[in-house]
């Protein structure tokens, strides 16, 4: 009786939030992969061609799909990294006893209001007009020139906007994170006469691991379907240098209407960035402290 | 006791949606089934009576892909409301994305009754969807070889006719010196030397490679076999003498000119406008770019001289088409304001004044084209045009995700010509597939 | 010599802040240029500030109605997801059997899903809902609300769940000796205590529900329906931007934002005070 009691209270509080879940996303995933089977445009009324795992194997030998995948990772790593290390300074100093905290909490988390589209374009003009009449102006030509132009400096670009985007946005769950510290450990800390470094490292970090893992994961995913910025920053340019997955994923399906294939990219993509990922949400969620 | 009631209620909700879950492959695939019919008997049905005895529907949807003319479509069917009570909704998006929403709404049968599509790959993809407009009135009105055939018939009416070829400050240029391709060159470094950009591109797909790479393409004698041969490997661009020139020119402009991936469509205009650029590579949509400026000289328009081309590239960029999946009464009503538009008074007024379309019908005068327009009306009335190969025969897409690459590699590096040939021939090789 | 210091330190950290917020000013003065004046300079100030743009923009939008779209989607969607979300999370840490892991295992990998690979397949379901169960999912804010729910569901359980874990079982074990259900322990014991993440949950969902154009533009056509960023589709051309409609229009799509966050931040000081006493 009481077992069955406590499967029922479990498909209360689980199954309307997985029923939903699994209509919006799980049966679309589900029959997507079915399409990606079949060479077929989109279009409901135009003709499907069942060819196996044809589809997966033109993958393999696709020169455009395996840079775009590296790049892809590439620029997810220094992102991951650039993003958490600001964020995380972001929440400390505005955690910290400074009397502008408030006012600067809101002004670091307004870059991730702006919408990626608008953003990109902006973010263009700074770096090629006002970064090439910054060259110009004091002769620092090695720094400022259009970095757009430049395959590798345009992917520096792109990393610098999603940082900038982004950083704000992860400030907010460090922020969680650090005021869920008690104020007793750091005080008892400081009259221990533990430093300010030795607080952070010893301290305060591993309590704020399980935010970690939140955000670490959240960068991840984020970075990896990166998409509007790509799009809005440099279109993959030059020379498809900057060419996300996302976008590579996006052109096949609506600008090519290769849409089987396209599905085949994105399902491969999945499932090496979800192994990478679980990976790595586990590894870090071992290094948790249960309090 | 409580705990049993919850459980019952729950073990029925499961119930449902297992049978929600398990039910929709099953049922999807006869879903599926029962539409394939249900169109195969509407175009049965459809076939078999011609006459128009179908009641028209009180509401119609619009969705198209020119975002200039939003405020002005609107206007016109709140008119058309007001004259004829049917309703008009006009849809919105952006430029960027039209077809990709248009794909979907028409997929899951959410679509408008008329649309608008580029003729030609993009036209031929969705050919399911495009109604029989042979039966409009005014079809037999539509100047020659401007209307989209599919079959036989007549699927699509074309907005407007643009052209667009080199777009130049007669202050700056001598037009009539333009013949050749070294004279263009020549013309390029004079400006440089007197501190003007000659000739600028930018560096949105189009603008930056796509319709400057037209010309070569519709020089030749039969330009859909020669995209035919080149993706088959029959031909290569290398070998052919209007794309040797195209490459002289690109170089010349790469040498001489502003880097058009530095410029945007608004700052190519803008220089153009104040006369810090001779000339740029556009079309007569540009016009409207250049209201906020004052413009102080006269512009033109002439062909690029590739092979002493004299002609600019003039089609049909847009036609309306009609749901073909749409109901009977929906299609009767969608032809209906088609109609309007194209043969009353109020229509063909918003057709040449609001939207500032080139009169496509042999039935129609326009008196208030802006000087771009009026140049292409003048070169189309002396024969100087050109088709665009480019929406016709270029396969669907190749622009943004294979050409423009390979211009950035150009435009980025020092490659020379040729190799610039080689590539966007083996760009279009990979297309083809 | 400490004290001018720290002022140094408060004012240095200012400036940052002043400067990381440069592209927004440049969508600020541009939102007051035209065509030509922007082409002289896009950094400069505008020659007067006039709300000429903010006006035709709203007008164009239609601003009030889509702002009571925007706004009902926002709040019901996030008031179900945050209700939703938080139940299924407790639930899937507190029964720490195969089937939870499974089930959160599910919710967080699907996150990496790219949402373009899912577009016409979801449409289809969604189509197939319509006609099949003559559920209206599309063209319908309710639709709209329901898929909001259906992408939020991975990412809030996600945040939830790890929240959950550093809450003390004792005090539900306490609750449910005095006669508490599951329902009453969640309701009143449990959720008070997730006030932070709520918070968190909340203002990343605001943000992303309020800008969402992907989702809303497939799933909404008639024009009564449309949310803020729908309305300013118009100013974005295929090949061009009206840049001061446009930036006008962001600048009234993200001032309700910054407001409620201003709102919202107090609340979240609060809440993770009252949590703090756990």
């Amino acid at each position: 009786m009481k077992k069955k009691a406590n499967i029922a209270w479990y498909l209360l509080f689980v199954l309307p939030l997985v029923l939903i879940f699994t209509t919006v996303v799980i049966i679309p995933f589900i029959i997507g992969i079915g399409y990606s089977f079949f060479e077929w445009d989109g279009m409901r009324l135009n003709e499907k061609i069942f060819i196996g795992f044809d589809n997966f194997a033109k993958l393999l030998t696709d020169a455009n799909f395996l840079t775009s995948a590296g790049k892809t990772i590439l620029f997810t790593l220094f992102a991951i990294v650039a993003i958490n290390i600001l964020g995380l300074a972001f929440a400390l100093i505005v955690t910290s006893k400074l009397k502008v905290r408030n006012v600067a909490r809101t002004m670091l988390f307004m870059p991730y209001l702006i919408g990626g589209l608008i953003l990109g374009y902006v973010w263009k003009f700074i770096f090629s007009d006002v970064f090439s009449s910054l060259g110009e102006s004091t002769g620092i030509t090695g720094v400022f020139f259009n970095w757009l132009l430049n395959s590798k400096f345009a992917l520096v670009a792109l990393i610098i906007v999603a940082t900038w985007q982004m950083a704000g946005y992860i400030m907010i769950i460090y922020i969680t994170g650090i005021q869920g510290i008690p104020e007793e450990v750091t005080e008892a800390a400081k009259v221990d006469g533990a430093g300010f470094w030795q607080t952070l490292l010893k301290i305060k970090f591993p309590l704020i691991m399980p935010s970690f893992t939140i955000c670490l994961f959240l960068t991840v995913s984020n970075c990896f379907k990166i998409y509007d910025v790509n799009l809005a920053l440099t279109a993959g340019g030059p020379a498809r240098s900057t060419e996300m997955f996302a976008m590579n994923i996006y052109n096949e399906i609506f600008s090519l209407s290769n849409y089987g294939y396209g599905q085949a990219k994105a399902i491969v993509f999945f499932i090496v960035v979800a192994i990478i990922t679980l990976i790595q949400v586990s590894i870090t969620k071992k290094k948790e402290v249960v309090m | 006791m409580k705990m049993k009631k919850m459980l019952s209620v729950l073990l029925g909700i499961m119930l449902i949606a297992s049978m929600i879950l398990t039910g929709c492959k099953t049922k999807e695939t006869n879903n599926n089934k029962d539409e394939e019919t249900k169109t195969a008997t509407e175009t049965g049905t459809e076939t078999a009576t011609e006459e128009p005895v179908v009641e028209s529907a009180k509401k119609i949807v619009v969705f198209q892909s020119k975002v200039e003319i939003i405020d002005q479509l609107e206007a016109a069917a709140a008119e058309y409301k007001a004259e004829t009570g049917v309703e008009v909704e006009v849809w919105g998006t952006t430029g960027d994305d039209y077809l990709q929403q248009l794909k979907l709404k028409l997929n899951n049968n959410e679509g408008p009754t008329v649309f608008s599509l580029a003729p030609g790959s993009e036209s031929d993809e969705l050919a399911a969807y495009l109604a029989d407009l042979s039966d409009v009135s005014f079809v037999g009105d539509i100047a020659a070889n401007m209307a989209d055939e599919s079959e036989g018939k007549v699927v699509g009416i074309p907005y407007t006719v643009e052209g667009f070829g080199v777009v130049y400050n007669k202050d700056l240029i001598d037009a009539s010196k333009m013949t050749s391709t070294e004279a263009f060159a020549t013309m390029l470094k004079d400006q440089k030397a007197a501190g003007i950009n000659g000739f600028s591109l930018s560096q949105e797909s189009y603008f930056l490679i796509g319709h400057i790479l037209n010309t070569p393409f519709a020089l030749q004698a039969d330009a859909k076999t020669y995209v035919e041969d080149l993706i088959a490997g029959k031909v290569k661009m290398q070998d052919t003498k209007e794309f040797v020139e195209f490459a002289q020119v690109m170089e010349a402009v790469r040498e001489n000119t502003q880097n058009p991936l530095e410029v945007n469509y608004d700052k190519e205009t803008g220089d153009f406008a104040t006369g810090k650029s001779a000339s740029i590579h556009q079309g007569n949509w540009a016009y409207g770019m250049f209201k906020d400026y004052n413009v102080g000289f006269e512009m033109g328009m002439m062909g690029l001289p590739l092979n002493g081309n004299q002609s600019i590239a003039v089609s049909v960029p847009t036609c309306w088409y009609v749901n073909s999946q749409a109901s009977e009464a929906e299609i009767q009503a969608g032809k209906e304001f088609l109609e309007w538009m194209y043969t009353s008074k109020t229509g063909q007024r918003y057709l040449t004044e609001e939207f500032g379309f080139i009169p496509v019908l042999t039935t129609m005068v326009s008196t208030s084209l802006d000087p771009l327009s009026q140049e292409v009306a003048r070169l189309t009335a002396e024969g100087k045009t050109i088709g665009w190969p480019m929406n016709a025969y270029w396969p669907a897409g190749i622009v943004d995700v294979y050409l423009v690459p390979v211009a950035q590699e150009f435009f980025t590096t020092d490659m020379t010509g040729e190799e610039f040939l080689a590539a966007l021939t083996d760009a279009f090789v990979q297309a083809g597939k | 010599m400490k004290k001018t210091g720290k002022w140094v330190g408060e004012i240095l950290f200012l400036a940052v802040c002043a400067l990381y917020l440069f592209p927004i000013f440049i969508v600020f003065v541009n939102s007051f240029k035209n065509r030509a004046e922007l082409y002289e300079s896009m950094v400069a100030l505008p020659k007067k500030f006039d709300f000429k743009y903010y006006i035709q923009a709203m007008t164009k939008m239609n601003f009030l109605k889509a702002l009571s779209n925007s706004l009902i989607v926002t709040i019901i969607s996030i008031l179900i997801i945050v209700v939703l979300a938080s139940m299924t999370a407790w639930m899937l840490v507190r029964v720490d059997n195969k089937i939870s892991k499974v089930i959160f295992m599910v919710f967080v990998a699907t996150m990496l899903i790219p949402f373009q690979t899912l577009m016409m397949p979801l449409m289809q379901v969604m189509g197939w809902a319509r006609d099949t169960l003559h559920i209206p999912m599309l063209n319908t804010l309710g639709g709209l609300i329901y898929m909001n729910v259906g992408f939020g569901a991975g990412m809030a359980v996600f945040l939830y769940h790890g929240f959950v874990k550093s809450i003390p079982i004792a005090l539900e074990e306490a609750a449910t000796i005095d006669g508490c259900t599951k329902f009453g322990v969640f309701w009143r014991i449990v959720f008070p205590m997730l006030k932070p993440v709520t918070a968190t949950v909340i203002i990343l969902d605001v943000i992303w529900i309020w800008n969402d154009y992907l989702l809303p533009s497939m799933v909404i056509s008639d024009k009564a329906l449309r949310t803020i960023p729908l309305s300013t589709a118009s100013f974005f051309g295929q090949f061009t931007i009206q840049w001061n409609m446009a930036m006008a229009g962001l600048m009234l799509t993200i001032i309700p934002v910054i407001i409620f966050y201003l709102c919202a931040q107090k609340y979240i000081i609060k809440g993770v005070a009252a949590g703090a006493v756990k």
